[in-house]
């Protein structure tokens, strides 16, 4: 058998067994759509860890991160500080929007947040609605063409690109139908287990067989090219970009509606702290992948690569002496990193468009759960379909609308914080907020540089944060209750 | 049910602050060098891997104080 028939076997097969425990976990769960969307709101420790974790480590972590590994140096460890870092915010924030979930009934962000801050005709939970999926469309996409990139270069074009990319998609599309959460969940775990080998696997072997072991690169590293090892990096990223990278990346992670909704999901508020206490362990998982971007610095100095996003895989393909069937198991490996995240942005967006978007529609005002749940499934279907085209389609302002409504979404974290911990929070004072920070936002990402090479996200969450609390100390008197004591006992 | 969920205490809210501002301007200033290795990594490297291992231990402790103080409401 030829090498590129032998990875594409390995790489199916491994697809075939995805596609089966994502099918097997729909016996698992209720047919309600809390069921479906939460889990029934009974997701234990191990399957929610591993949702939190392949969430979170989508292709970047195989593409980009070592990419930047290779073409910025040091300023990649923004990646792992941020990740270790959200940590903190998920554990101030999670308990109080998974206690206020049961209790309410909430399952998307928008619901939690305009029930804090009620709107004439729900206008709140709209624009947080089809924002947040103006956001995960071209993350999902980014995803999906992420995953025929891999199958084409590891299979040295036997499955090319249109077709790798409908195969990852097919399979998420299939299990996240059938299962809902309990197939992500399962499958998750799966994947997750997978990545951490490969990753690790990979990046230590890689050290070891170009320069016999990780100590021994990184004296060559400092030899040869020392900038790469130290702050401000190879291409200068100041200490300022890179401070307010890693905070806005970190206060900014919980409001992706995909991480924020998986509180929802968890059994208990005990379960979710364990969780989260174990969590940053998960951000080691970048280490091998950074030294394997490091090792690139080093071997691809005299034919400089045109995109960095390919160092991983031209390290481990073409130039490493990997065999066929190793190769098969790390592109199984980097496409569960993918596949993973795929499946929870399909999932999430198409919750949204039905419960947050969908009943702004008058045919679908106050629908009855069974229809919500179908129309939910049809929707993840429709979604990923959508993201399937965008992918084949490629449209270059895809990373523009991600970065602008992502930008967007990031600036309701001021509001919700106000609802959790502030009494004097109040309504105008929060929209004030999210209009200036929101508005601020676009204008350093698409228009003026920053100051000081800031973070556009950063600087907007900075004048938000500070329009929050100026208008709702001069409109609201002071009150003994935060947005959220107020919401009372029951909806 | 207790209306509030616990907040970590004051003591390991400020110890979660040093751990943000150790991997941040100014905290990882003083990290900004190669030498010595540590496990084979630049130092800088190792500085984020060791205080993502101090964040880990300082939510292992507010988890087993949490454990004390509260019974869970499910």
């Amino acid at each position: 058998m030829s090498d590129s028939l032998l990875i594409t076997t390995i790489t199916l097969a491994y697809l075939l067994i995805v596609l089966a425990v994502g099918l097997r976990a729909r016996h698992g769960q209720s047919s309600s759509l809390e069921g479906y969307v939460a889990g029934g709101r009974h997701m234990g420790l191990l399957v929610l860890f591993f949702i939190l974790g392949a969430e979170i480590f989508s292709a970047f972590a195989f593409l980009g991160a070592p990419g930047w590994a290779y073409s910025k140096g040091a300023p990649a460890l923004y990646i792992i500080a941020y990740l270790a870092l959200a940590v903190i915010v998920w554990w101030l924030i999670a308990p109080y929007i998974s206690r206020l979930g049961r209790r309410h009934g909430f399952l998307t962000q928008a619901e939690f947040l305009s029930a804090c801050y009620p709107t004439r005709g729900n206008l709140l939970g709209l624009f947080i609605g089809v924002v947040s999926v103006l956001a995960m469309i071209p993350y999902l996409t980014i995803q999906i063409a992420g995953a025929g990139l891999l199958f084409e270069a590891a299979t040295s074009g036997t499955i090319p690109f249109w077709l790798g990319s409908l195969l990852a998609c097919g399979v998420v599309a299939a299990y996240v139908y059938a299962s809902g959460l309990q197939g992500i969940g399962w499958t998750n775990l799966l994947q997750g287990v997978m990545m951490v080998c490969v990753a690790w696997f990979l990046g230590l072997a890689t050290a070891d067989q170009f320069f016999g072991g990780v100590g021994e690169m990184f004296r060559e590293l400092q030899r040869e090219a020392p900038e790469y090892l130290t702050m401000p990096g190879a291409n200068g990223m100041g200490w300022g970009a890179f401070s307010t990278a890693i905070l806005v990346s970190a206060l900014g992670c919980v409001m992706w509606p995909h991480i924020f909704m998986k509180f929802y999901s968890a059994n208990s508020e005990r379960t979710l702290k364990r969780v989260f206490m174990l969590y940053p362990l998960y951000s080691y998982l970048l280490v091998p992948l950074l030294i394997i971007g490091f090792a690139g610095v080093l071997l691809l100095k005299d034919r400089p690569l045109d995109s960095p996003d390919q160092v991983l895989l031209t390290l481990v393909v073409e130039m490493a002496d990997f065999p066929a069937w190793l190769i098969g198991v790390a592109l199984s490996g980097a496409l569960a990193a993918a596949m993973s995240t795929a499946a929870n942005l399909a999932h999430t967006s198409a919750t949204i468009l039905v419960r947050d978007v969908g009943q702004h529609l008058p045919a679908l005002r106050d629908m009855a759960d069974d229809k919500a749940l179908r129309l939910t499934r049809y929707g993840v279907v429709l979604i990923a379909l959508a993201a399937y085209l965008l992918a084949l389609a490629n449209p270059g302002s895809l990373v523009a609308l991600l970065l602008g409504a992502y930008g967007i979404v990031v600036q309701l974290l001021p509001m919700l914080l106000g609802a959790l911990f502030w009494r004097r929070a109040s309504r105008s004072g929060a929209f004030a907020g999210l209009a200036a920070g929101a508005a601020l936002t676009l204008l350093f990402q698409f228009g003026v540089s920053t100051p000081f090479g800031w973070h556009a996200g950063f600087c907007g969450l900075v004048v938000n944060a500070a329009v929050f609390i100026g208008v709702s100390l001069a409109t609201s008197s002071a009150s003994s209750r935060s947005p959220v004591q107020a919401l009372g006992p029951q909806a | 049910m207790n209306p509030q969920p616990t907040l970590p205490s004051r003591g390991m809210l400020i110890y979660f602050t040093v751990c943000a501002l150790a991997m941040i301007w100014p905290g990882a200033l003083v990290a900004n060098r190669i030498e010595p290795l540590v496990i084979g990594l630049p130092f800088f490297l190792f500085w984020y891997v060791a205080w993502v291992f101090a964040l880990f231990v300082g939510l292992v402790i507010t988890y087993c104080r949490d454990g004390a103080q509260e019974v869970d409401d499910e």
